[in-house]
């Protein structure tokens, strides 16, 4: 038995948004007042990693196209990838200042997943609409931690990079087929049957 | 730019058609059923409207002979794409299906239903070639990481034990890093390579293809699914156990790759028709072997700088190599007696002979092992021994993994098949 696609999405809109916020808040009071507590430093890629992890059952449990299934994978490992590089930076064990390149990469590869399992123009559909919003917005929106990653106390880099990834929650939570509270307006979809 | 602004307002704020694509919710007769009378129809509901190609729903039966009429969606209900079939008889059955949803994606499936049979399992249906060099080969990398994975985590628990170098550390973890993540890579590709002979699709349609029923009603899915999951848990606890220091981390992890293992056993080829006693020695066989061929590559890739560490390592694991060997010849006796029912299989069948091959590099490691134990074991702190006890890891290591190339093929392949008791033997037997 599986939830609803848009279920899915919503689930990861808000861990997204949580995400968002948390990099918004680190942005507007300085890394150093953040970082007072020193578990707030590991808050936000602990997160990320997190939200990796639970990408890969929806890849296995999602099967309806190869499309698809690869999408969920891509993204399942550089939200891994992101989180462990961010990690790893954080606790010391690496060194290399490199691996700030770890999130614009986890950006651009996801953006790219976004508009390469998109075969439709931008308003075709609801969908497809969503669809390429979520990857120009990330693709384009990879410059900004791009640029934190070569000026970490930048506030127009940060407020940027954390201000891409709420666009993406808000349009996350934008995707549904069946809303409760708007019910089944779309007359192409057929009869309600959820 | 307002017009812009004002269409994403509208689209934001109103529901449609979110999926991507349409979703096949429910198929009559269902995926994999038996029937007990040939059905009048074919009947798939989508969960959004569709509109049904010429070649919608085509049925073959065994012999690839089209048994369908011409499909069409069900007045009223756009979802519900139907097909009229003749008068089926006895056997098992293959339904191809290709819908075009609202968004213009072509979606493609297939599934198997029988009539007074058994349906034939996904990967056997009509058109479907079964597995060639490109699966021998990835089944061969998925064998090696596990080799990389479970077997290192074994040597660093087993073997190593307690804290080392930080420099070996690293290199246990790159190379246990290595093996998680590319078995998650080499998952993902023998799943699609098994989806794609049954689907039998061009690459561009493939990749719409409806890899639902592969993942849920097969054994190989459901194995893809388990061992997905449990790897990518296991990539998690091995970051954690390398962010934290916490060796202790290390033990589920080793635990749970362990026991992922049997996985392979259970989406093999030949499991068709096993109990659970040859599936479990098939598991012992696979996870022995890997302990054996991790620890091998461990010690000679992962400790090579450090003389000391080297030595001690090499006395814990020739220890453990033992039983570990004696584990694998066990099981693959048992095995080789349950597969081939004639002695002679061994060098009339196709089976038989690669199962030769086999056993003779494994002899070849055994040799090489005994070698390692008896002779350079007591000579272990001669320093010409220490140099070039790196060189003969390798190649003790390269054998085994022709091993598993070969364990590979016979995974993929099917055993000879049982003989029938001629009907005299058969009626004084059922007398006696």
């Amino acid at each position: 038995m599986q939830p609803p696609a848009e279920h899915v999405h919503w689930l990861f809109a808000t861990g997204f948004l949580l995400l968002g916020l948390l990099l918004l808040a680190e942005a507007i009071v300085g890394r150093e007042v953040w970082r007072l507590r020193p578990w707030r430093a590991y808050l936000w890629p602990s997160l990320f990693f997190a939200l990796g992890v639970l990408m890969w059952p929806v890849m296995v449990f999602f099967t309806n196209s190869t499309i698809h299934m690869l999408a969920h994978s891509s993204w399942a490992q550089v939200m891994m990838l992101a989180g462990a590089a961010e990690l790893g930076l954080i606790s010391g064990k690496l060194r290399n200042e490199l691996w700030r390149l770890a999130v614009p990469l986890a950006f651009a590869v996801s953006g790219a997943a976004f508009l390469i399992h998109e075969a439709n123009p931008w308003l075709y559909s609801r969908s497809a609409f969503v669809h390429h919003v979520c990857g120009w917005t990330l693709l384009v929106g990879a410059l900004f931690p791009l640029g934190a990653a070569f000026k970490p106390r930048s506030l127009v880099f940060n407020t940027g990079y954390a201000l891409v990834i709420v666009a993406v929650a808000i349009t996350l939570y934008a995707s549904r087929d069946v809303a409760p509270v708007f019910g089944h307006l779309s007359p192409s979809a057929g009869v309600a049957h959820r | 730019m307002k017009r812009l602004g004002a269409v994403m307002v509208v689209l934001l704020a109103f529901p449609a058609t979110a999926s991507a694509h349409a979703t096949l919710e429910q198929t009559s007769p269902k995926i994999g059923q038996r029937l007990a009378a040939s059905p009048r129809v074919v009947r798939l509901e989508f969960d959004q409207s569709v509109r049904a190609l010429s070649n919608a729903i085509q049925v073959f039966d065994a012999r690839g002979r089209l048994v369908s009429g011409a499909p069409h969606t069900l007045a009223g209900d756009s979802r519900v794409v139907v097909v009229p079939v003749y008068r089926l008889g006895r056997g098992g059955y293959t339904v191809r299906w290709a819908t075009i949803s609202n968004d213009s994606h072509v979606g493609r499936g297939v599934f198997t239903f029988g009539v007074r049979a058994a349906a034939p399992p996904i990967s056997d249906a009509y058109g479907a070639t079964g597995p060639g060099t490109s699966e021998h080969v990835v089944r061969w990398l998925y064998f090696l990481c596990l080799a990389l994975l479970t077997g290192g985590l074994g040597f660093r628990l087993l073997v190593l034990r307690g804290p080392v170098a930080p420099d070996v550390e690293r290199r246990f973890y790159r190379v246990t890093g290595i093996g998680v993540v590319a078995a998650l890579q080499v998952g993902t590709i023998a799943f699609l390579l098994r989806a794609e002979d049954a689907l039998q699709l061009p690459f561009t349609a493939f990749l719409y293809g409806d890899l639902s029923p592969f993942a849920s009603s097969t054994r190989f899915g459901k194995a893809f699914v388990a061992m997905e999951l449990g790897f990518a848990f296991v990539a998690a606890l091995l970051f954690l156990a390398w962010l934290t220091g916490r060796r202790l981390l290390l033990w589920p992890a080793f635990l749970l790759s362990l026991g992922l293992g049997s996985g392979l056993s259970l989406s093999s080829h030949q499991s068709d028709d096993r109990g659970w006693l040859p599936s479990f020695a098939d598991w012992v066989h696979l996870s022995a072997a890997t302990l054996w061929i991790g620890g091998l590559l461990s010690l000679a890739f992962v400790v090579w700088n450090d003389r000391e560490l080297r030595r001690r390592a090499f006395w814990r694991f020739s220890e453990i190599a033992g039983p570990l060997v004696a584990l694998v010849v066990a099981a693959g006796v048992y095995m080789t007696f349950k597969r081939l029912p004639a002695l002679d299989d061994l060098w009339s069948v196709g089976y038989g002979k690669l199962l030769l091959v086999k056993l003779g590099l494994v002899c070849l490691a055994l040799s090489w092992g005994a070698f390692h134990h008896f002779v350079v074991r007591p000579r272990l702190d001669r320093p010409a021994v220490a140099g070039f006890l790196t060189r003969s890891l390798a190649g003790e290591a390269s054998v085994a993994v022709a091993i598993l190339l070969l364990a590979a093929i016979l995974v993929d392949s099917k055993p000879p098949e049982k003989q029938p008791a001629p009907p005299q033997a058969a009626a004084l037997a059922s007398r006696r």
